[in-house]
């Protein structure tokens, strides 16, 4: 029973993480039609600024934030307008593959810079553990736990309550209509790409401490973040933080109770069932 | 209030308006008929800065608007209510409404606007928390119209309003759109709609595949031989 | 069957440079011919995907389920049962139609969307690479070793990078060849009509089921054939090569960058980004771990940025001496 409880838990705390992903690349594609091949490869980019601002300046990886967050905001904003604006009229397929070219550029230019062997960003927090009952829980998980919840609460309250929330939610119910009522559609289009890539450096640092840093992880990011994704109905906001949930639990569950190979494909195969027999998502699509 | 003079616009290798010349008066309300694919709807995107000019220029109060943005004319007043009302159906009524208002010259008088709406339109208020996606027909057309007025509209530019809606209702609108009219608004209003059209407006534009055929009053417009050839392709 | 098929077979530009291309191994130094093979491999792949990713617009990435049957089940039929690698190549040709019909059923039942199945197809990759590599018989992680190439053609040996060459040609030639047939063939009309709008074209009458499942047959086959001789190639049945998602990847991005749904375009996608790969990697590879791939990402990145309709398109403008205005979704063509 301890088992049990301990993967749950351990399942939710990393799936809340998940779930900021995909509500990130959620976001991008609600506002831009953009299925971004390349989102795990800025997470995995996020962490390296970590490692990088730890070895230079001996900081924290919640700290190196106040860098790293605007850093990738800028970066997301200048590759959504100069790479991906030029060709947003081009087959939606067509702009996967230039994300893909994103990607593998983004993930060799580590290799590059950083090397191939494994690195490892230290915290402050990493070696603590939070007890509940039988249960130990790591202090970078709880912390990733909570802020992934507050920053998704946030983005929700965000979205729902501001002009500028309306406004992106306005482009991507109609955005000739949105047009029409003097929204500067390509700023909010860029403004959104910005945004869901800077969620990533967040994410970044809440994933950091404790993880082996290799330069081709991004792609396992791509493929979590896309499958929280359409599971969660694309632009169900509750549903899509649900099924990142959903996936770490059967990733925490599968690797416990499961021999090797089933374990791994425990998440996988969640994902097919629920999605062939719920095609809308966990919760159903768009009550955004 | 608005001049536009030898204005044409192509979509790739058509030419969707030819030559285009036209006047809104002050107060005034304008009429734009023609048959389907006319170019009426062209002539509107083009004063909404949504189509670019291929040709000629565009003046809105004696300024040159023509190399304007879309969200500048909508700050000076030009608001269009589209074709098919395009309501945002997710949002609410009144997150609808708050939409209009998103324009710098609008968003300081957005809560007055708002309940101006609401007195115009009771139907709207008794629903201001519903998704306009459930909403009928009219209610839709009622809440662009609106979102139109909260967007501080000057001139009020009508896309096809009594498409898909039943009689009853088009009197209505039309009715609405008279007393908006008669309070002062200008108003552009493209239609298919012939005699509600010619009941209501000062003067009248006819298209004829992009071309200006027939302008005058209303009474001109509708004893002239060309303007039902114009219709019926002849 | 439309007579265009009929005017490019008889093309003479065609058959010359057929020709040209198999009297490469004439001339070309082994370590160039090799790349030309490896090319060649992934055009017949990227063709063969075509089929349902650019004609029927069903975004299999499954695709690594064929490439690994024919190049990993082939090679464990020969090693652990002694069974003719030929047998073994059909046995994995009829196993990956068996599963790319189940896929397509599940597509057809379940009614996904584009988006949707792409990702269920990636998850099937994603298990089946797990699988394989847990699974001795199919030589697990560490893969198989075929025999030596002696060149016995009976044991389905090619005798050299030179035999290999031809054999890969002829099986880009038939991939290109399933493409123009069926472009061409009513089953073309109904798949492009599939790929534009299910409903409407399923209100017209045009079967969902049954021709969704010709086009994954179709498509299977040919991709765990060329799976089979692929490792043949290699002496070596890597399952991290063949089974892996990645490769499914790279095909799409030859496909889409090449011209998607064209009969030509995936060749062209794969001609020009293959070689590049291959040349960057051989001259800079030891230079600095991660820049040839680096400069391969860049370059894909520009590609795209400049061809955003694909190359096909581009060089059909470029010939016929007009510059085209983009426009949006694929025109119906039979080539």
């Amino acid at each position: 029973m301890d088992e049990l409880l301990q993967a749950l838990a351990q399942g939710l705390l990393i799936g809340s993480t998940y779930g900021l992903l995909a509500l990130g690349m959620g976001l991008i594609y609600s506002v831009s039609g953009i299925v971004n091949f390349s989102h795990g490869d800025f997470v995995s980019l996020g962490m390296y600024l970590c490692f990088a601002l730890f070895g230079a300046l001996a900081l924290d990886p919640y700290v190196s934030l106040a860098v790293t967050l605007p850093v990738m905001l800028i970066v997301g904003a200048l590759i959504y307008r100069f790479l991906i604006q030029p060709v947003a009229e081009a087959h939606a397929l067509m702009v996967v593959q230039l994300t893909l070219g994103v990607a593998l550029a983004l993930q060799n230019g580590i290799l590059m810079v950083f090397g191939g062997q494994p690195h490892r960003v230290p915290s402050v927090v990493e070696a603590k553990l939070v007890m509940l009952g039988n249960v130990v829980m790591r202090m970078p998980h709880v912390v990733a736990f909570v802020a992934s919840l507050a920053l998704a609460t946030a983005l929700f309250v965000v979205l729902r309550s501001t002009d500028i929330g309306r406004a992106i939610r306005a482009v991507h119910q109609n955005a000739r209509a949105a047009a029409l009522m003097g929204v500067d559609v390509n700023r909010v289009k860029v403004m959104t790409f910005a945004v869901g890539i800077g969620l990533l450096a967040i994410a970044a640092a809440l994933l950091a401490p404790g993880t082996p840093l290799m330069p081709s992880m991004g792609l396992r990011y791509t493929v979590i973040t896309l499958l929280a994704l359409v599971l969660g109905g694309m632009t169900n906001f509750l549903g899509i933080m649900v099924a990142g949930l959903v996936i770490g639990v059967s990733e925490a569950l599968g690797m416990i109770y499961l021999s090797d190979t089933l374990g791994m494909i425990l998440p996988y195969a969640v994902f097919v069932l629920i999605v062939l027999f719920r095609p809308e998502g966990i919760l159903g699509q768009s009550r955004s | 209030m608005l001049r536009i003079e030898g204005v044409d616009a192509v979509y790739g290798p058509v030419k969707a308006l030819s030559d285009a010349n036209l006047q809104i008066g002050k107060g005034e309300l304008v009429g734009l008929l023609g048959a389907n694919n006319a170019g009426k709807s062209t002539l509107m995107n083009v004063l909404s800065g949504i189509v670019p000019t291929a040709a000629g220029r565009v003046f809105f109060e004696d300024e040159d608007i023509t190399k304007a943005s879309a969200r500048r004319r909508v700050e000076m007043g030009i608001v269009q209510v589209p074709e098919g009302r395009l309501v945002f159906p997710q949002m609410s009524v009144r997150e609808n409404l708050l939409m209009g208002g998103m324009n710098a010259s609008a968003r300081p008088k957005r809560a007055e606007g708002i309940a101006r709406v609401c007195e115009l339109f009771p139907r709207l208020a008794e629903r201001l928390d519903q998704h306009a996606g459930t909403l009928s027909g009219g209610e839709q057309q009622m809440l662009a119209i609106g979102r139109g007025l909260v967007a501080g509209a000057r001139l009020l530019m009508l896309d096809e309003p009594s498409l898909g809606l039943s009689p009853l209702f088009v009197k209505y609108i039309f009715e609405i759109i008279d007393k908006l009219h008669k309070d002062g608004l200008t108003i552009l209003l493209v239609e298919q709609n012939l005699n509600l059209t010619l009941r209501f407006a000062n003067r009248c534009y006819v298209l004829e595949r992009g071309h200006i055929v027939v302008e005058g009053t209303a009474d001109q417009v509708r004893d002239d031989p060309r303007t039902r050839s114009a219709y019926l392709g002849l | 069957m439309n007579p265009e098929f009929h005017r490019i077979l008889r093309s003479p530009a065609l058959w010359i440079g057929l020709v040209a291309v198999a009297s490469l191994p004439f001339f070309l130094p082994n370590y160039y011919l090799h790349i030309a093979t490896l090319t060649l491999v992934y055009v017949a792949l990227a063709s063969a995907w075509n089929i349902v990713g650019g004609i029927a617009g069903q975004l299999s990435l499954a695709h690594s389920l064929f490439v690994g049957a024919g190049g990993l089940l082939a090679s464990a039929l020969l090693l652990k049962l002694g069974v003719n690698l030929w047998v073994g190549a059909l046995v994995a040709a009829a196993v990956s139609a068996a599963l790319g019909a189940a896929i397509a059923w599940l597509d057809f039942r379940f009614r996904l969307g584009h988006l949707t199945f792409a990702l269920i197809t990636l998850a099937f990759a994603e298990m089946a690479e797990i699988i394989v590599i847990g699974w001795e018989f199919l030589g697990g992680a560490s893969g198989l070793f075929l025999p030596k190439d002696t060149g016995q053609f009976s044991q389905m040996q090619f005798g050299g990078v030179q035999g290999s060459f031809w054999i890969m040609l002829t099986l880009a030639a038939a991939a290109i060849l399933a493409n123009l047939i069926v472009l061409n063939a009513p089953l073309g009309y109904y798949l492009r009509s599939i790929r534009d709008n299910e409903n409407a074209a399923q209100a017209i009458g045009v079967g969902l089921l049954g021709n969704k499942i010709k086009a994954m047959v179709i498509s299977g086959v040919l991709t765990s054939l060329v799976g089979t001789a692929y490792a043949r190639y290699l002496t070596f049945a890597d399952p991290y090569l063949l089974a892996s998602p990645v490769l499914t990847i790279e095909i799409v991005l030859f496909a889409t960058v090449g011209g998607l749904g064209r009969a030509f375009g995936p060749a062209l996608g794969a001609l020009l980004l293959v070689p590049l790969g291959e040349v960057l990697r051989g001259k800079l590879g030891g230079v600095l771990p991660g820049l040839h791939y680096f400069l391969y990402g860049a370059t894909v990145i520009a590609v795209i940025m400049l061809t955003p309709r694909g190359l096909l398109p581009l060089i059909q403008d470029l010939f016929s001496g007009k510059r085209r205005a983009p426009s949006s979704g694929a025109p119906a063509k039979s080539h």
